[in-house]
């Protein structure tokens, strides 16, 4: 792998580095790392992976720019409000890095995709804001044999960990469920959003994720794994903890993801496919919405309106009010989020989850 | 007497938790019962019906993970430092 001339002279700290070189330069130009959510932590991670030269970075995020966003997440500015966070953010560290590739997954970290999008990169960083998300890529690395760094804030308290490193001797090292084995009730652990959270925190906690990354991408060092980082920065203190495998977790796949964890998914109306035929055969006079993505809605639909999920509350014009209408996606995740979103922004109270979505109906 | 310290978070649930406080025990349970004297309730937010540790907490004594998450009987020596720490969900 060689460099441009462009490159040499963007990289000529890297290089006079010792322990970095030409050699740690060209492994990270050789890597991916998928990072999950671009916000608070995200942001630092991205502009520092970015401008260190991480070959390819994947961006999911289905979320657009918020002023609540603005006190922290600093690769935003005001002429970004409503757009979304992935594109901003890759026009952003593209400008920062023309060298490197960005990929944009304007989604969310769902079972349904969980998968496919860890396996293309070599690792994942999560800065992710909520348990569910958190858990669901923990799984993904470990059954797909990727690194995760993790890292995750609330107020002024940041904790940062390598989960599932692969040691020398081919084992992998402790992952979250080994430190807290699952999800707890969401009405127990608050969120930024009601906690609040110090707006120089992520930029601190992301910083030192991205070290991490950086790390674990050119085997310099000795990454942040079997102990979990803790720093306090209210009053300074810093704590390195060791933690170890559970001999009896086994993670098997990502069912628990719907038994455990949707906030706020009992209070959905939902419908299972065979009561929808039911409304069919009756004549029922309700709007069918598909909330998957284009090439999906291609290979296979059910007849529904085609309105994907990260451009719902954008078009909820198109949802109708004086009747029934029943959303679907692949499984049921994504719908469930999109009537959660509907609900809150808009307040529908006529909107149908269908259960086991458009797979469901295919096996029915 | 070993030495008990709380993540942050914990403050939000109770305000008057001290930094670090001594409390005798010779178990990680003794612990939790004598803390639950000192601060009443914080207990319900640690431990289940059942008095296994809550999902979201988690115990280091001396740096180390506890082993018993369901009897909490791992072993505390005088000089010991125990911390009480919560998961935290924020990005």
């Amino acid at each position: 792998m060689s460099f441009s001339k462009a490159e040499l002279n963007r990289y000529a700290r890297h290089f006079v580095l010792p322990e970095f070189g030409m050699e740690g330069q060209e492994k990270l130009k050789k890597s991916s790392v998928l990072v999950v959510g671009a916000g608070g932590l995200g942001c630092p991670l991205l502009l520092y992976l970015s401008a260190a030269g991480v070959g390819r970075i994947g961006i999911v995020d289905d979320d657009v720019v918020d002023e609540s966003n603005l006190q922290r997440q600093v690769l935003y500015t005001v002429a970004d409000l409503g757009k979304s966070k992935a594109e901003t953010a890759k026009e952003k560290l593209l400008a920062l890095n023309p060298h490197i590739q960005i990929d944009v997954y304007k989604e969310r970290f769902v079972p349904d995709n969980a998968l496919d999008l860890v396996s293309k990169y070599d690792i994942v960083a999560d800065g992710t804001d909520n348990f569910p998300t958190r858990y669901l890529v923990n799984d993904a690395c470990v059954l797909s044999d990727k690194i995760n760094v993790y890292a995750s804030i609330f107020r002024f308290e940041g904790q940062i960990s390598v989960f599932n490193y692969l040691n020398g001797d081919g084992t992998r090292g402790p992952n979250y469920r080994d430190v807290f084995p699952d999800p707890p009730p969401p009405e127990l652990v608050p969120n930024c959003a009601e906690g609040g959270v110090l707006g120089v925190l992520p930029g601190i906690i992301g910083s030192i994720q991205a070290n991490e990354v950086i790390k674990v991408l050119t085997g310099i060092g000795e990454p942040l794994s079997g102990r979990l980082f803790l720093f306090d920065t209210a009053d300074f203190s810093t704590r390195t903890l060791k933690i170890r495998k559970n001999p009896d977790l086994e993670i098997k796949d990502l069912s628990f993801y719907e038994e455990y964890c949707m906030p706020g998914r009992s209070h959905i109306k939902e419908m299972d496919v065979s009561a929808l035929q039911k409304w069919m055969d009756d004549g029922e006079d309700f709007q069918l919405i598909d909330v998957r993505e284009p090439y999906e809605y291609e290979v296979a639909n059910m007849g529904g309106e085609l309105i994907p999920l990260g451009e719902i509350l954008q078009q909820a014009d198109r949802v109708v009010r004086d009747k029934k209408v029943v959303i679907h996606c692949k499984t049921g995740v994504r719908s469930a989020r999109a009537i959660e979103q509907l609900e809150r922004q808009f307040g529908f109270s006529n909107l149908y989850n269908l259960k086991g979505g458009i797979e469901a109906w295919q096996k029915k | 007497m070993p030495k008990i310290s709380f993540t942050s978070a914990l403050k939000r649930f109770f305000p008057d938790l001290k930094e670090e406080i001594q409390l005798p025990g010779s178990k990680v349970s003794e612990i939790l019962k004598n803390l639950e004297n000192k601060y009443p309730g914080i207990t319900d937010y640690l431990v289940d019906e059942e008095g296994q540790l809550r999902k979201h907490i988690n115990i280091f004594v001396d740096g180390q993970l506890i082993q018993d998450r369901r009897e909490l009987s791992d072993v505390l020596k005088e000089e010991d430092e125990v911390l009480i720490f919560q998961a935290l969900s924020g990005g």
